[in-house]
């Protein structure tokens, strides 16, 4: 090692210097990734908030307006709607799957026979396009018609999911179960990738000091599970935030405007030739989305 | 830690319980795809479908969806290999320059992955506008590309990272510079970091729809979700054969290279998991 340090500062001082400050064209092989990435989000994104004062119909003259755009968007009573139902979606998502995830990894821990074709099997729906899984479940589930209705049918049992696709509440239980039972295989992934993180000497301990089951997962297991709770729960928040897919396929945001969510707000109203207005629109969702960002990564912040 | 063993009972039941839950839609839509068009549910036992094999036939005959995975495929290939390569030698860059012009690059992209795509895609679509990319693959794949740029150069940087500086000074002193040193001696190395974002992203880049819908209109240029989207309105609700057996055949794909490589495919999310 002596000699090749040696040779090191013989040959070239200056540039082979270990601490990475070095100056030479290798530095700016991050230039095309910089230049794809402004040109295609940076851009766009500074762009959108000049658009967004704007009353521009995308294919005209653009008239600067102010903030017109924001007051109307929160005297819109549609645009109030969605906001609830993005926002009720979102909890109730991140909620059921974090707590679903979390109860699922806790039920794999332990080995089992077939313990990797069941993993393999609750992550499947995953993988489908969100889109084609609400198409899915719409066979099932639709009043009248669906394979469940038959199936209760069959069975002589009188219950029936009477016409939840009419009724606001139940939509919106249907599309937060869809969601869930999708992406449920995935949180349970991490939260199983964090238990295995955990020590398994600690728990020990903590059983040897007589600590009750219920004691042992608040005061040992969950703690340490805190950077698998912090990728989830960011990761469903976004995730969910900005859900288009699904509701699509499932209740085209209906009935009426129901369980439109702002995402597919943005792509009508964009298409309804109120450019300008939809990227105001982008914005308001943009900080809806960064504050429980922000907080949940602060609440899930390690202690050192 | 011993079990109880009536409690193992019960968790087993459970989780068998929970498959049966996540496989009965597939079966369902199985069962769907293989029912005569004729076919009523009241008759017989709906569990078992009437073979109509048929269905298949006509439904990727009428639902182009053939052509759509072909472009869903492009798209895919393009997008990862293009965010392969950016993302890589940013991410060899910024791991072994870390100078305030890396540090800053780096930032900018880690501070933008909490963006999603819908915030930006309305102005995006008049600059795809403006550059004639509205409808081409190209242009869908700069945007795909773009959209998982964060995830690669996050991946990279930190897989290069923990790679032994030895191994690119050695050949620097050996008088090999810049993109040589990356393409011949740490790009081949990167196999692992290249698996773990193909595994995060491929996936998502195959199904997206959020974009798709701006930016693949024309009937030739749809990808998978679009072209399902497109195909199912046309039905408004009816034949449901048609629809469940173009619904299989998009899906089939997609089952396949998962259970392929659903070894690698768990770990690499686990590993990923670890990581971030």
């Amino acid at each position: 090692m002596q000699g090749k340090d040696y040779l090191k500062n013989i040959v070239a001082p200056v540039k082979l210097r270990r601490n990475g400050r070095k100056r030479d064209l290798t530095e700016f092989m991050s230039l095309p990734a910089l230049l794809l990435f402004c040109t295609f989000f940076v851009y766009p994104l500074l762009k959108g908030v000049q658009m967004s004062l704007t009353d521009w119909d995308g294919m005209g003259e653009a008239t600067f307006v102010g903030l017109a755009n924001f007051t109307r968007f929160f005297q819109d009573s549609r645009a109030m709607g969605d906001i609830r139902t993005t926002l009720i979606f979102a909890a109730g998502s991140a909620i059921l799957l974090n707590l679903i995830g979390l109860l699922y990894a806790l039920l794999m821990e332990k080995p089992f026979h077939g313990r990797s074709l069941t993993r393999v099997i609750i992550y499947l729906p995953a993988i489908i396009s969100p889109l084609i899984m609400g198409y899915i479940w719409y066979f099932l589930l639709q009043p009248g018609r669906g394979f469940l209705y038959h199936a209760m049918e069959q069975l002589g049992t009188s219950f029936q999911l009477g016409s939840w696709m009419s009724n606001y509440p139940t939509t919106m239980m249907v599309l937060i179960f869809v969601n869930v039972w999708q992406y449920a295989g995935m949180t349970m992934i991490i939260y199983l990738a964090g238990l295995q993180n955990i020590p398994t000497e600690l728990r020990e301990a903590a059983m040897i000091d007589g600590a009750a089951p219920w004691q042992r997962f608040t005061g040992v297991t969950l703690p340490l599970l805190l950077p698998a709770i912090r990728i989830n729960v960011v990761t469903n928040i976004i995730g969910s935030l900005s859900v288009f897919d699904v509701i699509m396929s499932l209740t085209e945001g209906g009935p009426g405007y129901a369980t439109e969510s702002l995402s597919i707000y943005i792509m009508r109203m964009c298409y309804g030739s109120r450019t300008g207005y939809s990227t105001a629109v982008a914005m308001i969702l943009f900080f809806i989305i960064l504050i429980p960002v922000l907080i949940s990564m602060r609440l899930t912040r390690e202690k050192d | 830690m011993k079990e109880n063993k009536v409690f193992k009972a019960m968790r087993i039941l459970v989780l068998a319980l929970i498959c049966v839950m996540c496989i009965i839609p597939f079966y369902v839509l199985l069962v769907l795809s293989l029912n005569a068009p004729s076919r009523v549910f009241y008759e017989g036992n709906m569990f078992v479908p009437t073979f109509a094999f048929a269905n298949y036939a006509d439904a990727w005959g009428k639902s182009r969806v053939g052509l759509a995975m072909l472009n869903s495929g492009v798209i895919t290939f393009g997008t990862l290999g293009l965010t392969i390569l950016l993302g890589g030698m940013a991410g060899y860059a910024i791991a072994r320059r870390s100078t305030t012009y890396n540090k800053l690059v780096f930032s900018l992209l880690i501070g933008c992955m909490m963006i999603p795509g819908i915030i930006n895609t309305v102005p995006l679509y008049t600059l795809m506008r403006q550059i004639n990319a509205i409808n081409t693959l190209w242009g869908m794949i700069l945007v795909c590309s773009t959209l998982s740029m964060p995830s690669a150069v996050f991946i990279f940087t930190t897989f290069v990272r923990a790679l032994p500086r030895e191994l690119d000074e050695a050949a620097e002193m050996d008088g090999c510079t810049g993109f040589n040193v990356f393409w011949r001696i740490i790009f081949p190395v990167l196999k692992p970091a290249t698996a773990s974002f193909v595994i995060l992203n491929g996936f998502g880049v195959w199904n997206n729809y959020a974009q798709a819908v701006f930016f693949l209109q024309s009937r030739d240029k749809q990808n998978i979700p679009q072209a399902l989207s497109v195909f199912f309105q046309q039905f408004g609700g009816a034949k449901w054969h048609l629809m469940s057996a173009t619904a299989v055949i998009a899906i089939v794909p997609v089952v396949i290279i998962f259970l392929l490589f659903q070894r690698q495919f768990i770990e690499g999310l686990t590993e990923g998991a670890v990581k971030g």
